[in-house]
């Protein structure tokens, strides 16, 4: 069954890839169809007790076909297809041909083009093929990121992407080649008792690492999630990173981990959660807002699996299969609520025009739907209950609390990073409540925000969608245990058979009676707001004549109490002109959040490269002499190295 | 025997200093073709029996390089109308220092090379090693194309005397297919200088760095 299926939905997104270019609609079913199809696909894999393999003798680059789908993988593609599905919907009116009518057929061919490929990461098992899948994926990526090429942002920012992605993937070439020739084939499959193979983790860290936009790896991810489409930013944030943190789940579920692997992997997703969190706080661009919390939660999702990787090298202790457990939730969790968020920022983005906070405000009043969904998906991915992303946090810290109460080695690292994700999760809420409260709350700051308009029932739709997925997740967790703990079994073989943690039963209870409790307080608040009729008049003004609507919190000034404990990291550049005299002119205040690790680390490293190399191309001035001489003192040379060779 | 070749291969490296310390052309292009009428008739002296092949590459050798190239060059010069080296990347003085350096320093090398004792008390090595090095000095040092074609063709007699280390092993053959391959990259070099002279109305070779990328 898995296997039509996944033929079915290759060749439905190959055609999609091609009807895109010209015919919106059918393109529309066919997408669908094929995320339907890869969906079953994997759903048959959860059904079943083992994956699915298929070895054929096709050959392709001189190696034969190996298609591999197990609960690892699958779980990956069931997000894929999910959020592939629901970006086509929403990009139907987001990127119409009425809008856009010379990037929308593009974009329609790329994005099938990228589910496609994304498919295909999965599935293949084979290094070689894994490579050509990977960097198909990473160029259909670009050109969507760079739809909009006439701007001159979008095109930096897209060969910014390209660039990082292309340094990551250099890593999975060594990784990759060092592997086949280690083992003798270029066939992946679990390699654990090959001792040997431990370092080139290390490898494959630091490739999936800069997809995954782990901590100092991140620079592509802030520009190119602002700069793109809202759909593709969605995407981008809800799956494509999660196809680093494939590669790393992946890979560190079949090759043997160096000693150090789980320590590393935890204090580096400490190190993202919080660091992430700290500039989610700083930015007022909400795109940028939203793709540092990106970092945050590929933060959390390491936590866990650096936990589970500790785990293993203590005896396969059970608390890090809970940790794994939570990091593959979340890995679903944080694709549902991120790409509604993106969803609703594209809503907000298309009624007004700007991506600046502060230019926006009281948005409540004229896009009500997209207020409440932002709502929702804030509070799903500040991890309150009763929603999804508590869910997972709250088995991510169940493994460990374990962890700390097993008295071993690896209590010294869960206990420092329970606070630093409690840490993250308060001042990630910080962040949403500030998100939320300058473009929804208050009144209009400009006129676009003024004028703007609800979005219409194609972009309404795949949020409503996934906000109910968020909700069911939330409310509901015991039904995708079966998917999750197969996937955890996938990557260890050792945990398998194991039961649902007694936890996450209670849990699903306690969400439904909150959900009820909610629900009955907001229907009794609506009663009474109604029973009484609401009495409207201006804000008292400190008896100030002329206030505007620009007199009100900055999204600068409502994060500044939180953002001033990361100004070591954050470096923001302030320029201000103090107000003179009793009757002041003018007065200005400019801050700005630099993307520190880019352009305090690796730009000027990029600038001092350029200048040796540049230093170094004066060698090549065309000169026919001077190369003769470049010539004969390199014969020199070897001679010197040749006649002392022998002499010792 | 080996006083013969000793002397002739001094010659040639007496020949090497001329070639380097002049600024006149003709001069140059008279040493080169002297250089290569000694070298033609080393083989012959190099005591194998003479059959008639031996015998024909000599003579060829005699031809080619004391004959043909030279009038070919000096034919060249006459069309661009030139015969001075005027402004050297490495003056005359130095170049000839350069030049009895780079013969010093060949004699005490080779005593370090692993060399057949038959070669070992001959001048075969240095003198080569010796010639090759004036060869890349004319090629660094001079900027007219002439000076370099005969740089070219001094770097060759150094690699033709290194050759003759190997004459039982290497037949004379493939000698003769060097210098036929050199015969026919003199005449090219002949065709470019007569293009460089008719385009730029100069010979200076530095006047085409802007074909480097």
């Amino acid at each position: 069954m898995t296997g039509p299926l996944l033929v079915l939905a290759v060749l439905l997104f190959g055609t999609a890839v091609v009807v895109g270019q010209h015919w919106p609609r059918p393109w529309l079913v066919l997408t669908l169809a094929a995320c339907l199809a890869s969906i079953g696909a994997a759903l048959s894999v959860f059904a079943a007790a083992v994956g699915w393999e298929w070895k054929s003798h096709i050959l392709l680059g001189g190696e034969s076909l190996h298609l591999r789908l197990d609960g690892v993988s699958a779980l990956f593609m069931v997000l894929a297809a999910v959020v592939g599905g629901a970006g086509a919907v929403y990009s139907c009116e987001y990127w119409s041909d009425r809008h856009y009518p010379e990037s929308a057929p593009r974009g329609r061919s790329w994005w099938s083009a990228l589910v496609l490929s994304m498919v295909l990461v999965l599935i293949v098992s084979n290094g070689l093929h894994f490579l050509m899948a990977w960097e198909a994926f990473a160029i259909c990526g670009y050109f969507l990121i760079t739809l909009e090429n006439q701007k001159p942002a979008v095109r930096s920012a897209g060969w910014l992407y390209l660039a990082s992605s292309h340094a990551g993937t250099v890593c999975l070439f060594g990784f990759f080649t060092l592997l086949a020739v280690k083992t003798g084939t270029w066939d992946l499959g679990p390699l654990r008792e090959h001792a040997s193979l431990s370092p080139l983790f290390w490898l494959a860290l630091a490739g999936f690492g800069m997809k995954a936009g782990i901590f100092p790896l991140h620079i592509w991810l802030p520009s190119a999630h602002a700069n793109a489409p809202s759909h593709v930013s969605a995407i981008l944030s809800a799956v494509a990173i999660k196809m680093g943190v494939y590669g790393i789940v992946r890979f560190s579920g079949w090759l043997p981990m160096p000693a150090s692997a789980g320590w590393v992997v935890i204090g580096l997703g400490a190190t993202s959660a919080l660091l992430g969190v700290a500039f989610t706080l700083a930015q007022n661009d909400f795109k940028r807002l939203l793709a540092y919390c990106s970092v945050e939660n590929i933060g959390i999702i390491l936590v866990g699996l650096g936990a589970a990787l500790l785990a293993r090298s203590h005896g396969d202790a059970p608390w890090g299969r809970l940790a794994l457990a939570g990091a593959l939730l979340h890995v679903w969790n944080h694709g549902a609520f991120k790409a509604l968020l993106f969803f609703g920022a594209g809503s907000v983005l298309h009624a007004t025009g700007t991506r600046e906070m502060s230019r926006l405000g009281g948005l409540w009043r004229t896009m009500p739907w997209t207020a409440g969904l932002f709502a929702l998906g804030s509070v799903a991915v500040t991890g309150l209950p009763p929603l999804n992303g508590f869910v997972s946090e709250w088995i991510l810290y169940l493994g460990l609390f374990d962890a700390v109460t097993d008295k071993q080695a690896a209590a010294w690292a869960a206990l420092p990073v329970i606070i630093l994700l409690a840490m993250s999760g308060a001042l990630a809420l910080v962040a949403f409540t500030k998100a939320g409260s300058m473009i929804f709350l208050g009144a209009a700051r400009t006129k676009p925000a003024a004028q703007a308009h609800e979005c219409g029932l194609w972009m309404r739709a795949p949020m409503l969608l996934l906000a109910s997925l968020c909700i069911v997740l939330g409310l509901a967790p015991i039904f995708v245990w079966p998917a999750i703990s197969r996937a955890a079994d996938a990557w260890s073989l050792t945990w398998a058979g194991q039961t649902a943690p007694a936890p996450l039963l209670t849990l699903g209870w306690v969400h439904l009676g909150l959900a009820a409790l909610i629900i009955a307080a907001a229907a009794l608040l609506w009663k009474k707001a109604r029973s009484r009729p609401i009495r409207r008049a201006p804000t008292w003004d400190c008896g100030y004549a002329a206030p505007t609507a620009k007199m009100q919190y900055s999204s600068g000034s409502f994060a500044n109490l939180a953002t001033a404990w990361f100004f070591w990291i954050l470096r923001p550049s302030r320029t201000w002109r103090r107000p003179h005299g009793s009757f002041p002119a003018e007065a200005l205040l400019l801050d700005r959040v630099p993307e520190t690790v880019l352009e305090q680390a690796v730009l000027p490293l990029a600038a001092r490269i350029m200048q040796v190399s540049s230093a170094v191309r004066r060698l090549q001035h065309g000169r026919l002499s001077a190369y003769i001489l470049y010539v004969v003192a390199g014969l020199a040379g070897l001679a010197v190295l040749v006649l002392l060779e022998s002499a010792s | 025997m080996n006083a013969n070749l000793n002397l002739l291969i001094g010659l040639a490296m007496g020949l090497n200093l001329l070639a380097l310390g002049t600024s006149r052309l003709p001069a140059l292009i008279r040493a080169m073709s002297a250089q290569g009428v000694i070298l033609g008739v080393i083989p012959v002296l190099l005591g194998h029996d003479l059959d008639w092949r031996v015998a024909l590459i000599a003579l060829a050798t005699l031809a080619g390089k004391g004959v043909v190239i030279p009038s070919l060059l000096r034919r060249a010069m006459r069309t661009a109308q030139i015969d001075r080296e005027l402004d050297p990347l490495i003056g005359f003085v130095p170049s000839l220092l350069l030049g009895a350096g780079g013969a010093i320093a060949a004699l005490a090398l080779v005593p370090l090379l692993p060399l057949l004792p038959e070669h070992a008390n001959t001048l075969l090595v240095p003198g080569a090693l010796a010639t090759v090095l004036t060869g890349f000095i004319l090629l660094i040092g001079r900027t007219k194309a002439i000076s370099q074609v005969c740089g070219y063709l001094i770097l060759e007699n150094g690699i033709y005397l290194f050759g003759l280390l190997l004459i039982k092993a290497m037949p004379l053959l493939v000698e003769a297919g060097v210098l036929l391959d050199l015969t026919v990259g003199v005449f090219i070099i002949g065709i470019i200088v007569d293009r460089i002279q008719r385009a730029f109305d100069s010979l200076d070779t530095r006047k085409l760095t802007a074909l480097r990328e």
